[in-house]
């Protein structure tokens, strides 16, 4: 009993809502899909491919909607890495080249929105609206208007759906490392601190805008490497690809549990989030759903989840 | 030892001299309060002491070596602590993680040594609030302000660390009820019985003599007075706040109240009700609060900050909601409110004075923009607000002619009852007067007006009546013609 | 503990799922309507996927249509599933994988690149999933079949009808579509084929891209005609090789009042093409069979899912559409396919 009693005082792990709804949404289609196909190794393999790219760029949202910020580029910068690599390689670079360029890039790029935000205190919104158009105008100009077809030169066996593809391994590590990172060091408490109370963190010697500075940088390297796993799946450099991506990005972190007024957000609620994006999307096919229902299906569960968190909330403080 | 010591320290602001030299010593193991009004230079020395601020002149010493903060960073390095008025922990983490916020013990790569965090926030912790008193893994925003305030003190110690030495205190029980605010004394007690120097920046007169050791009165940007509060009348602090002989006071006042055809007694018995309060509690404040309104009158509140001045009006407003007790409201065309924050919900600083002026839940569908420009051409005229004309923007405007605008709006709307709180925040000596013959000639046309001002020689001259709230409390109101400064601040701070 | 319990089932069942790779086939029949249902095909019914490019184009509802005639003709189950997004490559990339993963009897895909769904019909291929390809081409052989527009031959029906209209002499522009875009270029080809073999017709441009849009077609276009002093008469034959260039020249030719002055051939149709038409503005139109289109994919993969041969390359058509022919039934036909009978709308 007096288990349990602790059990209650402790702080219900933000992740555990969007993990029964994850489970809730799984269990129904794999019910309602005759012959329960929805079980098959493959159909997991698949959305684990599928989740990869989602999962990857909320990662790196979870750290800037902790700081209370919001990055509306991440389909455009995705779409930019997908053209750099493909540019790169068309180019003969050798792969590991091309990878690196388009990474740096993309870390470039938040930095840049970064200092924005963090030295001249402008509305993250505001700027990556206008991030999100440059990128988007830049990567349909560095592809000439067109799709980039190139050889891929091993760089497509990178995302598959089979345990032996790399792609997926390095998004668990990736997403190891940033719970560790957000949870375990003193940048990550720091990241939340901003979130919570910015003033009080300058307060205490903190310098905020340093935090988001970083922030804004490495989630841009995450949506980099998410570019470079698209690419992996397109195996051309598509600069119309992933628009409104960042959308999905966003559903997937709030599903996850964190609010956009920041100071609270958790890594693997957020890529339950994702995968719950990913199970919908999937399952729509399975049912042969069309694709409005896809739409209103993901949206009435976004809903479901910022009313029950709300709700959870308010119990919490009365 | 002295812990602290300031000497002859100056500063201005442009043409403003805030202080004059001020000297203070205060000792290790001694809890020393500093007095003083609004504005007397308390928080300009205290934002020195701690770094925040650079003095003009004058030295300080901390442990009898030389000390001139150059940030709070320095002056935390130096031993020299503060919790501030307002609250600064981050709500959404536990009390260990606000404790050692920007000090974690980290190890290589930044990764957190959860085991030092834990010690040293149990260290602190258990100095200002005893074992197990507060639990260690709450998170800051679901604890009680008492709470909340003894886990900043914690913060405080923890970040002086070993070498912390003097403490800084600014208003801690301006939001603490009776009780949370004796507990918080007793910890401040312990504290300084272990060799700390604690500075208690307060209003509250009654915390000063039950427990401060010394004390000492800042007036205009220098000391007018210290001793032991113990031994000194608080009548004898309480003029040293003030300064002014009663006379003097008392014939400003009466020239004011004449100036602005006050007629010198409350109205009749036979004027109308316009509102009552019967033991109106809010959700923290007020806890108790009775009143009657009648037209015609002035009704003036007086009550230190944290005290439930503006929490009252917003609950006799209902934009807070009323716990128990209730508001009865008779007057016929309703009540409004001028904001004590004029740029944060008061006016739109961005829109043009004339738009300000027609804001109003009621109205035509359709605006016509001619229209709404020729009435606050009239409201400006009418109030001689000082302007380019109706499209100027509020936020250009000076703080005085802000405030006309909003009264303006007020009275468009044809409001019986006005919640007027602190009117004259922020504004030059003339417009003051100004503001406050205004209310009173609104009062004189009919008007009930419910004044609350933090300027206690403003509620003398204007007010008819005037009631003390203290930590939430409404006392019974009596004739202004009853009060004087002295009276109202001892009732207050007491 | 209830949750606790309700969590232990579900996590077994995925842990259940994933382990056993597959579940026992179920005697169960599962529902046999199209466009719903999604299980394996383990009961015997032929269940194929119709992948198109988009789904809320005209073009997709007739090719939609045609799918669903030859369904209920072969007594197949059809799936008709597209991109979240219109023309969204990494949706349709994943719709493809999805359906490989569920195990389908066949899938029937218009690829939105030629070389980024090569991946996914391969991985198909390795799962014994055959795939016909329709409207546009992909690279690699691990397609069955490709239906579609013979696009060369479509061209040449545009370029021997700009001839017939000349009588065999004059200047002739070309206003191509885009880089890159295989099924234009196609056509372009066949066109400009058609007319270099008349000795009287001359190729005055055929180097200009109206671009993906109606505006840049439409700039393009009235830069082209500027560029050639088609005022003059210099210019005695147009050919544009889709909607949106044919719909840019023909606001170009209006704007500079030289509409009805020149010989215009487009290709593909629309409301306003088709008014264009009508009114003289435009000489003909070379319009696609998409209904056929859809018909023909699901019938070929029925086909050869029933072991019969089916051919590599199947034509689905096109059909040249002027002002006079715009009433025969057989024209009808391809211009307005009977949606409602087929789709229920």
């Amino acid at each position: 009993m007096s288990a349990l009693a602790s059990l209650r005082t402790m702080r219900r792990p933000a992740w555990l809502g969007p993990f029964v709804a994850l489970l809730v949404v799984y269990t129904i289609f794999a019910i309602i899909t005759p012959e329960h196909s929805f079980l098959r190794s493959q159909i997991f393999l698949t959305m684990a491919r599928q989740s990869v790219v989602l999962a990857i760029c909320a990662l790196g949202m979870t750290l800037v909607i902790v700081t209370g910020g919001i990055d509306l580029s991440t389909g455009s910068l995705v779409a930019l890495t997908t053209v750099v690599v493909a540019k790169m390689l068309k180019g003969g670079s050798s792969p590991v080249v091309a990878v690196a360029t388009a990474v740096a890039v993309a870390t470039a790029v938040g930095a840049f929105v970064g200092v924005c935000v963090g030295r001249f205190r402008l509305m993250p919104f505001v700027v990556t609206l206008g991030t999100m158009a440059v990128l988007r105008g830049s990567a349909i100009g560095l592809a000439s208007e067109q799709k980039i077809d190139c050889d891929p030169r091993g760089l497509d066996h990178l995302l598959e759906a089979s345990l032996s593809a790399p792609g997926i391994w390095i998004a668990l590590a990736l997403a190891a490392l940033v719970a560790i990172v957000l949870g375990y060091t003193r940048f990550g408490r720091h990241v939340f601190a901003v979130g919570s109370n910015e003033a009080a963190a300058r307060l205490c010697g903190i310098d905020a805008g340093r935090v988001k500075i970083l922030v804004y940088a490495i989630s841009s390297l995450l949506a980099g490497i998410a570019g470079v796993m698209e690419f992996s799946t397109l195996t051309v450099g598509d600069p119309t690809d992933s628009v409104g991506l960042e959308l999905d990005v966003i559903a997937a972190v709030v599903i996850g549990g964190a609010p956009l007024a920041g100071g609270e957000g958790s890594v693997l609620g957020s890529v339950f989030g994702a995968l719950l994006i990913i199970v919908i999307r999937t399952g729509a096919v399975h049912m042969g759903m069309p694709s409005w229902v896809q739409y209103i299906v993901t949206g009435v569960i976004i809903f479901v989840a910022v009313a029950v968190d709300s709700a959870r909330r308010r119990r919490t403080r009365s | 030892m002295n812990a602290l010591v300031v000497s002859a320290i100056e500063k201005s602001f442009g043409p403003v001299d805030v202080l004059r030299g001020v000297d203070l010593e205060v000792h290790g193991s001694e809890v020393h309060a500093v007095l003083g009004e609004n504005g007397a230079g308390k928080s300009t020395l205290m934002r020195i002491v701690l770094g925040l601020e650079h003095a003009d002149r004058g030295t300080m010493t901390v442990g009898g070596k030389p000390y001139a903060p150059r940030n709070p960073a320095d002056a935390r390095r130096a031993g020299v602590v503060m919790v501030p008025q307002e609250r600064t922990l981050c709500p959404h983490l536990d009390v260990i993680e606000n404790i050692v916020l920007g000090i974690e013990p980290s190890g290589p790569l930044g990764v957190l040594r959860e085991k030092d965090a834990v010690a040293v926030a149990t260290r602190a912790l258990a100095l200002v609030a005893g074992e197990g008193r507060i639990p260690i893994r709450a998170r800051a925003g679901a604890m009680s302000v008492a709470d909340q305030q003894l886990v900043e003190i914690a913060r405080a110690l923890a970040q002086g660390g070993e070498s912390a030495r003097v403490l800084v205190l600014d208003e801690p029980t301006a939001s603490l009820g009776k009780s949370d605010a004796d507990r918080l004394f007793e910890r401040v007690r312990a504290l300084k019985e272990s060799g700390l120097a604690v500075v208690l920046v307060t209003h509250f007169l009654g915390d000063v003599r039950d427990h401060a050791d010394r004390y000492t009165v800042l007036r205009d940007g220098k000391v007018q007075g210290s001793g032991d509060p113990k031994t000194a009348p608080p009548e004898q602090i309480v003029h040293e706040m003030l300064g002014r002989e009663l006379e003097s006071v008392r014939g400003e006042a009466d020239a004011a109240k004449g100036g602005a055809g006050y007629r010198g007694e409350a109205p009749g018995g036979g004027a109308e009700t316009l509102l009552e309060l019967r033991t109106v509690a809010g959700v923290a404040k007020p806890r108790a609060a009775s009143l009657t309104l009648k037209r015609g009158e002035i009704l003036g509140i007086a009550g230190l900050v944290g005290s439930g001045r503006t929490e009252l009006l917003r609950a006799i407003l209902g934009l807070d909601r009323v716990k128990s007790g209730e508001v009865v409201v008779t007057a016929p065309r309703g009540m409004g409110l001028l904001s004590e924050d004029r740029g944060g919900e008061g006016l739109m600083l961005g829109r043009s004075i004339a738009e300000n002026i027609a804001l109003s839940p009621r109205g035509p569908l359709f605006v016509n923009p001619s229209h709404t420009r020729a009435d606050g051409a009239r409201w400006i005229s009418e109030l001689s607000v000082r302007s380019s004309g109706p499209d100027q923007r509020v936020g250009d405007l000076s703080g005085g002619n802000q405030q006309k605008v909003q009264i303006a709006r007020l009275l468009r709307e044809d409001f019986d009852v006005l919640l007027v709180d602190e009117p004259t925040r922020g504004i030059d000596v003339a417009s003051k007067a100004q503001v406050l013959d205004l209310l009173r000639e609104l009062a004189g046309k009919g008007k009930g007006i419910i004044l609350v001002s933090s300027q206690l020689d403003e509620l003398v001259s204007t007010c008819d009546r005037i009631a003390v709230l203290r930590r939430g409390e409404l006392s019974a109101s009596r004739p202004a013609t009853e009060w004087d400064e002295e009276k109202l601040l001892l009732e207050a701070a007491s | 503990m209830k949750m606790r319990a309700l969590g232990a089932v579900v996590t077994f069942s995925i842990l259940g799922g994933l382990l056993l790779g597959c579940p026992k086939d179920s005697s169960k029949p599962a529902p046999g309507t199209d466009g719903e249902g999604g299980a394996a095909p383990s009961n015997g019914r032929i269940k194929i996927a119709v992948i198109p490019k988009g789904t809320t184009h005209e073009f997709w509802k007739s090719v939609h249509a045609g799918a669903v005639k030859a369904s209920r003709e072969v007594d197949v189950d059809i799936v008709w599933k597209g991109p979240l997004k219109e023309d969204d490559l990494k949706a349709q990339v994943d719709v493809v994988s999805t359906f490989v993963a569920q195990g389908v009897s066949g899938i029937v895909l218009a690829p939105l690149n030629d070389t980024a769904l090569r991946a996914p019909v391969k991985q198909a291929a390795q799962a014994k999933i055959p795939v016909v390809v329709f409207d546009s081409d992909l690279q690699g052989d691990d397609h069955v079949s490709f239906v579609a527009t013979d696009n060369v031959a479509a061209g040449k029906l545009a370029g021997d009808h700009v001839s017939k209209l000349l009588n065999d002499k004059g200047n002739v522009v070309v206003l191509r579509y885009q880089e890159g875009s295989a099924s234009t270029q196609n056509r372009e080809k066949g066109f400009l084929d058609a007319v270099k073999a008349k000795p009287g017709l001359k190729v005055v441009s055929d180097n200009q891209y109206g671009g993906a849009t109606t505006e840049s077609a439409f700039a393009k276009g009235e830069s082209l005609l500027l560029a050639q002093k088609a005022e003059t008469g210099a210019v005695n034959g147009i050919f544009t090789p889709n909607e949106s260039t044919t719909f840019g020249m023909l606001l170009a030719l209006r704007k500079s009042n030289m509409h009805k002055k020149m010989k215009f051939v487009g290709f593909d149709a629309s409301d306003k093409l088709v008014g264009a038409l009508k009114e003289g503005d435009v000489d003909g139109l070379v319009v696609q069979n998409p209904f056929n289109m859809g018909y023909l994919a699901v019938k070929t993969m029925a086909d050869h899912l029933r072991g019969k041969k089916v051919d590599k390359r199947i034509d689905t058509g096109a059909r040249l559409v002027t002002k006079d022919n715009l009433e025969d039934p057989a024209v009808k036909e391809v211009m307005q396919p009977d949606l409602k009978k087929w789709l229920g709308e």
